[in-house]
């Protein structure tokens, strides 16, 4: 078991910083995402927890103790690639056995472990087939039997997922969910998929371009992002975000939206945006909370996407353009025809134009 | 039952289809068959039948007309008894267990050296592929010059050792086979490295990292992670050595002419020396043909053993 705690993080390939600056502390057998595009410093980050890469700055601590200087094989860490990197040329139970035999664990207590971990990985009935040709769910189970049986403190995942078709993905996360709970060590995930950060992770750390943006429980972050790039990140679509004017309505402070119309802000959001210097606002709202309404917002439909239970409809007005989630059951509005829609008080977000964060709601 | 009855009309079309597709296949490619059975199957036939019997080409007859010098198995049986045969066939076989076997050894030796980046990596891997491309005749001469008793090799000891030394390599019967396999080693090394090294390099790196943080030595890695992934074409490797090796000839020819007396007379010589010196045509035949069977079965060994290798 292992808190592990980044602190000042960085890492610079000649002129190109991969990452700069990351302070992040993963807790005792927490699991936590790293999410963000390619490119965002995600797999640099984790490469250089495992050891692979030496951070060119800061440091990184398991449990209070620095480890910079700790060779990958030394620090107990599991790692589970992209590819899983079993080794084909041999069986799955000499796969398993891999890590002990290096280890110069005696025969007797190694055949032991192993029965006892094929048994709770339901490898048992292909122990000794090669591991050449197995399914991809089974060559995931293997190569985190294969780390997890040196009973490592730490486990570092690097997009398992992402060589595998949509389907039968599902199955792996629940399957890799369940298997972090009955390990119970801290998992550090690596993904650009935020569904399947969204759907396992504890907490997850969004970075993008070297920098950590936000790190939060997948609510937290789905209903309050940090900024611009976690708003658009998050969600499948991700958040509407539109240029507005506040504009002083009595005693009010509404948003008006150029075309759209306006929506008046609630009581929670005037503090936040009395603050700004600037009439210029960006506001946000998830696609998911919108509603046909008689009176609010009004956008030329594009067109109508039908996705089954759900209905997305992407929608436009001069330069703006939104998409709306519907269920499929409501009635869906028209393409090429204006649609009426409103968004509750409590979708809105707003966010700073010029800096791109937040206005309010940010977690601490 | 009736689904598999009512199924047997259509497959048994579909296979006199596919049989007719396969029929029209094998006469658009016949005449190319027909050519390549005849480039591999003519000389073969030729030479089985040229050494049942005694002809030369001094003798004045056509080679068709061989059969009047038919003599049945009269070469096969002299070939098992002739000492001449059998000893250059030991020798050839010697310097293949020798040559091959360090050849091997150096070249996985340096392709574990150059499959990690260095300084001067580049110059340093060009430099070491040069022997390869030197012409073998060429080789051959370097050696003989090098070898020479007044020659460098000499001279060399001589400063280690601090007395003059004055080895007859190339005379001396047991010392010229030597320096002989220490030519071949020298120009055929790189080849091995050069193949060794591109198996090396595609065995995955996540594997041995995966290895390394399961906490596996250097030792222990190469031992079970990188040879075992670099079976087959370590197999590939060996067998062009060994096959080449058979059929060594320019450099060493060159270098002894296979003297002293027979002390480097490999197959090839031997067989060179039997056509163009003493004329026995039809004895060569025979000679040939138990080397290609020989030469055939080892092929046919190690294809198999690579094609099990890449099963496994």
């Amino acid at each position: 078991m292992s808190e592990i705690a980044l602190e000042n993080l960085g890492k610079s390939f000649g002129d190109f910083t991969a990452l700069a600056d990351m302070n992040l502390t993963i807790a005792n057998g927490e699991f936590m995402a790293l999410l963000g595009p390619s490119g965002c410093g995600k797999s640099t980050t984790m490469n250089m927890i495992a050891g692979m890469l030496r951070p060119s700055s800061g440091t990184i601590k398991f449990n209070g103790l620095d480890v910079v200087d700790v060779p990958m094989a030394k620090r107990g860490v599991g790692f589970v690639f992209q590819n899983y990197a079993i080794f084909t040329h041999m069986s799955v139970r000499e796969n398993l056995a891999y890590g002990l035999r290096a280890q110069g664990v005696r025969a007797g207590e190694m055949t032991k472990r192993v029965q006892a971990f094929a048994e709770l990985l339901q490898l048992e009935p292909m122990l000794d087939r090669p591991a050449a040709g197995l399914s991809v769910n089974i060559l995931q189970r293997l190569a985190i039997g294969r780390s997890a049986i040196l009973e490592p403190a730490i486990f570092l995942l690097d997009e398992p997922l992402s060589n595998v078709d949509a389907a039968f993905r599902a199955v792996m996360r629940s399957e890799l969910k369940s298997l972090q709970g009955q390990f119970g060590q801290t998992m550090v995930y690596v993904t650009h998929d935020q569904l399947e950060a969204m759907t396992m992770a504890d907490r997850i750390a969004v970075m993008d371009h070297g920098k950590l943006l936000q790190v939060g429980t997948p609510l937290e972050i789905y209903n309050n992002p940090a900024d611009t790039f976690v708003a658009r990140f998050i969600g499948a679509p991700g958040m509407n975000i539109l240029n507005g004017r506040l504009t002083q309505q009595a005693d009010t402070v509404a948003v008006d939206l150029p075309g759209l119309g306006s929506v008046a802000l609630p009581p929670a959001l005037q503090a936040a945006a009395a603050r700004l210097t600037t009439p210029d606002v960006l506001v946000g709202f998830r696609p998911e909370q919108i509603n046909a309404a008689k009176a609010g917002l009004t956008m030329h439909v594009g067109f109508v996407e039908r996705i089954g239970a759900r209905t997305i409809v992407h929608m436009e007005q001069g330069a703006a353009s939104a998409k709306a989630v519907l269920l499929s059951e409501v009635e869906t509005p028209k393409a090429r025809k204006d649609w009426t829609f409103a968004v509750p008080d409590d979708a809105i977000r707003l966010l700073d134009p010029v800096t791109g964060q937040a206005l309010v709601g940010r977690p601490n | 039952m009736t689904e598999v009855t009512t199924l047997m009309p259509a497959t048994k079309k579909a296979e006199t289809q596919a049989n007719s597709a396969a029929r029209l296949g094998l006469w658009l490619t016949l005449p190319a068959q027909l050519l390549v059975l005849f480039i591999a199957l003519f000389p073969i036939l030729m030479q089985v039948y040229i050494s049942l019997t005694d002809w030369s080409p001094l003798d004045g007859i056509p080679w068709w007309r061989a059969y009047e010098l038919w003599i049945g198995l009269l070469n096969y049986t002299d070939l098992m008894a002739d000492s001449r045969f059998w000893g250059a066939l030991w020798r050839t076989l010697f310097v293949m267990l020798v040559c091959v076997p360090v050849q091997f050894l150096l070249g996985l030796g340096l392709a574990v050296l150059f499959v990690d980046d260095f300084r001067g990596k580049r110059v340093l891997y060009s430099t070491l592929l040069v022997p390869m491309m030197v012409v073998p005749a060429v080789a051959g001469y370097m050696f003989f010059m090098l070898f020479q008793s007044g020659g460098p090799v000499n001279d060399l000891l001589s400063f280690f050792t601090s007395e003059p030394v004055r080895i007859a390599w190339l005379s001396d019967p047991d010392l010229a086979l030597i320096a002989v396999m220490v030519a071949d080693i020298w120009q055929w090394t790189p080849l091995m490295f050069l193949i060794l090294l591109a198996g090396m390099i595609s065995v995955p790196q996540d594997q041995q990292m995966a290895a390394i943080l399961l906490g596996a030595s250097w030792w222990r890695r190469f031992f079970t992670i990188v040879l075992p992934r670099m079976k087959s074409i370590i197999i590939i490797a060996l067998a062009i050595r060994v096959i080449e090796i058979f059929k060594i000839f320019d450099t060493l020819f060159i270098m002894t002419g296979g003297g002293p007396g027979v002390a480097t007379e490999t197959i090839s010589v031997y067989i060179y020396k039997v056509t163009q010196q003493e004329l026995i045509w039809s004895y060569v035949a025979a000679i040939a043909l138990a080397i290609l069977i020989v030469l055939s079965v080892v092929s046919v060994f190690a294809i198999k053993r690579m094609q099990r290798g890449q099963d496994g």
